[in-house]
């Protein structure tokens, strides 16, 4: 009888939970992500507002290239199946793969409008555009742009610098960075580099090209990235540069020590990558406060560092939101709505970006919110001595030009610097070699590609 | 007793007396058939039809149709990059192969028979094997991370240490210099897996009658006598195991450059794994081309497993031939 009354119990039970699922009229999202980023966001801020809304939050990380291979998996497979994502988020890395193939649907789709987006900035909505149609298919909720930080203390001691703008006026292009450069090193007598290596320059300089990798299925290798091979030779042969690579040992310790002046960084890499590294026993846990006292008593560089637009506006990383177009084909519109109120929720809506930037001091992507701030007098960073990043991060993210972003960014830069700047810089090839190399090496892995 | 159950007329007193146990066999080694033929044998014959089909990308896994040998032509067409890039990738491999094969091998040898010479009667036996071990339990990612960092520039402990005792000026760049890069490699290799070789050698020797080594020492035979008279020969199967499992295993490298070279410097550290890898899973995603590639090494490895054991099994025929005579 025990039974009997238990499994009834189970059932009234279940029974129960379907009939109050039913009642609600919910609209369930399925959300695929990379990090839990998003998802911190969406149960702090989505979720409170939008209690008619269900999000399953999928995360797959991106080492090995696991995510995109899900994606790619369920795209062919059965990309209108109840598994597959209603929206998905893309990384820098393989956000032009991803708005430039059928995937990603065309935001109009879902009603929103150029109006909508008009405060986006436009680096990020050019990165999130089909190249070949225009069609807008991703947004960012933050903006990704780049700048020059440079050490306070070694450029008056040796360069004679005493504000950002007198900094600004010696590095505004590539010609003054090098005599800069050059300056720094005999002043130093060699103590202090320019920069680390010739990769850190990169990813500012490849944002100077005219044209992208790929146009119209062609190689192309823009004219101005022979200027950066003399740069480069330069840094290297002459003794300009610390000659190591990024996320080494070398390059951590020109953000503690007085052995580098600049670092090219973009917003994140000032929080998360820069300030942690700014004393020999700081770390990423740590409060501005802990850091201060953690950098005096062992000798960091904590409160030294100043921030300059640099040579070049560009952009660097960044997470965009796109939706699957077979989803949103096949949708309701009470969930195209949704979907698009997801969408602009997070990317464009002033009263969430202006919580988040002061919350978490992220730099948002829409520059209503942007000016909003700088209205307000800025973010003064006590990293920054004081300065605000603010104002030279939305000068930045206006300058820099998205649309020399393609598909095949990533695997280039690599087979670039492993191919032709590294080899050549250091002069265990000559050009012609180098570049035969790097062309030999597209061939056999994009066979798709024309090389000329 | 199964011919006896046969029987109609005593089948079911017999039936009850002896109950076949054998059945519940099948059930504990079925896990690892359907993992086997699930996650092994279905993705081997899986690869073998893709590399015959145009499945280049994801959207034609699934949805691809067969083009006949174009893709192993690739491969064979030697005027081609993906060819170059192939058969160069496979030279790196072999010669990194041979140089953490022959050490390993050698050193392998040496401590086995140290360590089972009842005249030498080493010490501390099992904690020499324990370190000696050690490396192997280590995966080979944290391994290859740590060298990395180990043999890292201009900033590094191996340069740091180089420069303080004064054997140079300057850093070096170990991973610009091909020779470096790849005895960095080969010596990962080697330092990884030659205690493993050890072990299996020292269980090779150890199942020799010992019988043999006391008339030996009773013959006077030297050390060196014993060692390459009677043991090298009796573990000659073993050798050979670990001949063909170090090739299988050496060929198919793969987490030691990929993670501490990634092929450079100007892809002399390549391996034939890294190079599938590429083809398959970096950005293009040819698997018609990495599946070619992939059964191409498969033959490769099939055919050198089959010479070296083909050398060293026809002395062994001929060895019994003379004995019977």
């Amino acid at each position: 009888m025990k039974k009997v009354v238990s499994l009834l119990m189970v059932l009234m039970l279940l029974v129960g939970c379907v009939s109050f699922a039913a009642a609600e009229e919910e609209i369930v999202l399925n959300v695929w992500s990379f990090t839990n980023e998003l998802e911190g966001m969406i149960e702090k801020y989505y979720a409170p507002s939008h209690p008619n809304v269900k999000i399953n939050y999928t995360i797959y990380p991106t080492d090995g290239g696991e995510y995109t291979s899900k994606v790619d998996n369920i795209m062919a497979a059965a990309a209108a199946s109840d598994e597959a994502p209603d929206i998905f988020t893309l990384e820098a890395a393989f956000v032009k793969k991803y708005v430039n193939s059928p995937v990603t649907a065309d935001l109009a789709k879902v009603g929103i409008t150029e109006e909508d987006v008009a405060a986006a900035i436009p680096v990020m909505k050019q990165i999130g555009t089909n190249t070949a149609t225009g069609e807008l298919k991703g947004l960012s909720w933050q903006a990704t742009p780049g700048a020059l930080m440079y050490r306070a203390s070694l450029a008056e001691k040796y360069l004679g610098v005493k504000t950002p703008e007198e900094f600004q006026a010696k590095v505004a292009d590539w010609d003054l960075f090098m005599e800069t450069a050059a300056e720094v090193n005999e002043k130093s007598e060699g103590a202090t580099k320019m920069v680390v290596g010739a990769g850190d320059i990169w990813n500012a300089f490849n944002f100077g090209r005219e044209q992208g990798w790929v146009v119209d299925g062609k190689l192309v290798i823009d004219p101005i990235l022979y200027d950066y091979l003399d740069l480069a030779v330069e840094l290297e042969q002459d003794d300009l540069s610390n000659k190591g690579n990024a996320w080494t040992e070398a390059w951590f310790l020109g953000m503690k020590s007085d052995t580098t002046l600049c670092f090219f960084l973009p917003t994140w890499g000032l929080h998360y990558t820069l300030k942690p590294n700014c004393g020999y026993t700081t770390n990423d846990k740590m409060n501005d406060a802990e850091m201060k006292a953690a950098c005096e008593a062992d000798g960091g560089t904590y409160g030294d560092w100043r921030m300059v637009a640099g040579p070049v506006g560009y952009s660097w990383g960044g997470t965009w939101i796109g939706a699957n177009d077979a989803k949103v084909a096949a949708a309701s519109d009470a969930k195209k709505a949704a979907i698009k109120d997801f969408i602009l929720f997070f990317t464009m809506s002033e009263e969430f970006l202006y919580t988040y930037a002061k919350d978490s001091g992220d730099f948002v992507g829409s520059n209503a919110v942007v000016d909003k701030i700088l209205a307000e007098g800025g973010t003064p960073n006590p990293f920054l001595g004081g300065q605000d990043h603010y104002t030279i991060f939305a000068e930045a993210a206006n300058l820099a030009n998205g649309s020399i972003m393609t598909d095949y960014d990533e695997k280039m830069n690599s087979l670039w610097s492993d191919h032709v700047t590294t080899p050549y810089s250091k002069g265990e090839v000559d050009l012609d070699t180098a570049i035969a190399n790097f062309k030999a090496q597209v061939t056999a892995q994009f066979p798709e590609l024309i090389v000329e | 007793m199964q011919k006896a159950s046969a029987d109609p007329a005593i089948a079911p007193k017999r039936k009850r007396k002896s109950i076949s146990y054998d059945k519940y066999g099948y059930f504990f080694v079925a896990p690892f058939f359907i993992v086997f033929l699930v996650f092994q044998l279905y993705p081997i014959f899986f690869t073998f039809r893709t590399s015959l089909t145009d499945a280049a990308g994801w959207t034609k896994v699934l949805d691809n149709k067969i083009i006949g040998f174009d893709n192993f032509a690739k491969i064979f067409n030697f005027g081609s990059e993906i060819s170059k890039f192939f058969w160069q990738s496979l030279g790196n491999t072999v010669i990194m192969w041979i140089f953490n094969f022959i050490p390993q091998i050698g050193m392998a040898l040496i401590l086995a028979s140290w360590f089972t010479d009842s005249r030498m009667r080493l010490k501390f036996q099992g904690g020499f094997k324990v370190m000696i071990f050690m490396p192997n339990i280590i995966t080979a990612a944290t391994i290859g991370i740590l060298f990395m960092s180990l043999f890292g520039y201009p900033i590094a402990p191996i340069n740091t240490l180089m420069q303080q005792i004064g054997f140079s000026h300057s850093p070096f760049e170990f991973f610009r210099s091909t020779t470096a890069a790849r005895g960095i490699t080969s010596f990962i290799q080697w330092w990884m897996w030659y205690g493993n070789t050890m072990i299996i050698m020292i269980a090779g020797i150890l199942g020799i009658n010992t019988a043999l080594f006391e008339a030996a020492l009773v013959d006077g035979c030297s050390s060196r006598q014993t060692f390459w008279k009677i043991t090298l020969p009796l573990i000659k199967p073993i050798l050979l195991y670990n001949l063909v499992t170090s090739l299988v295993g050496g060929l198919t490298m793969f987490d030691i450059p990929h993670l501490m070279t990634q092929g450079n410097p100007n892809y002399t550290t390549n391996t034939v794994a890294r190079f599938i890898y590429q083809q398959g899973f970096e950005t293009p995603n040819n698997f018609n081309v990495a599946s070619a590639a992939s059964v191409v090494l498969f033959g490769i490895i099939v055919i050198c497993s089959l010479i070296l054991s083909a050398i060293m099994k026809d002395r062994d025929k001929v060895k019994s031939k003379g004995a019977k005579k």
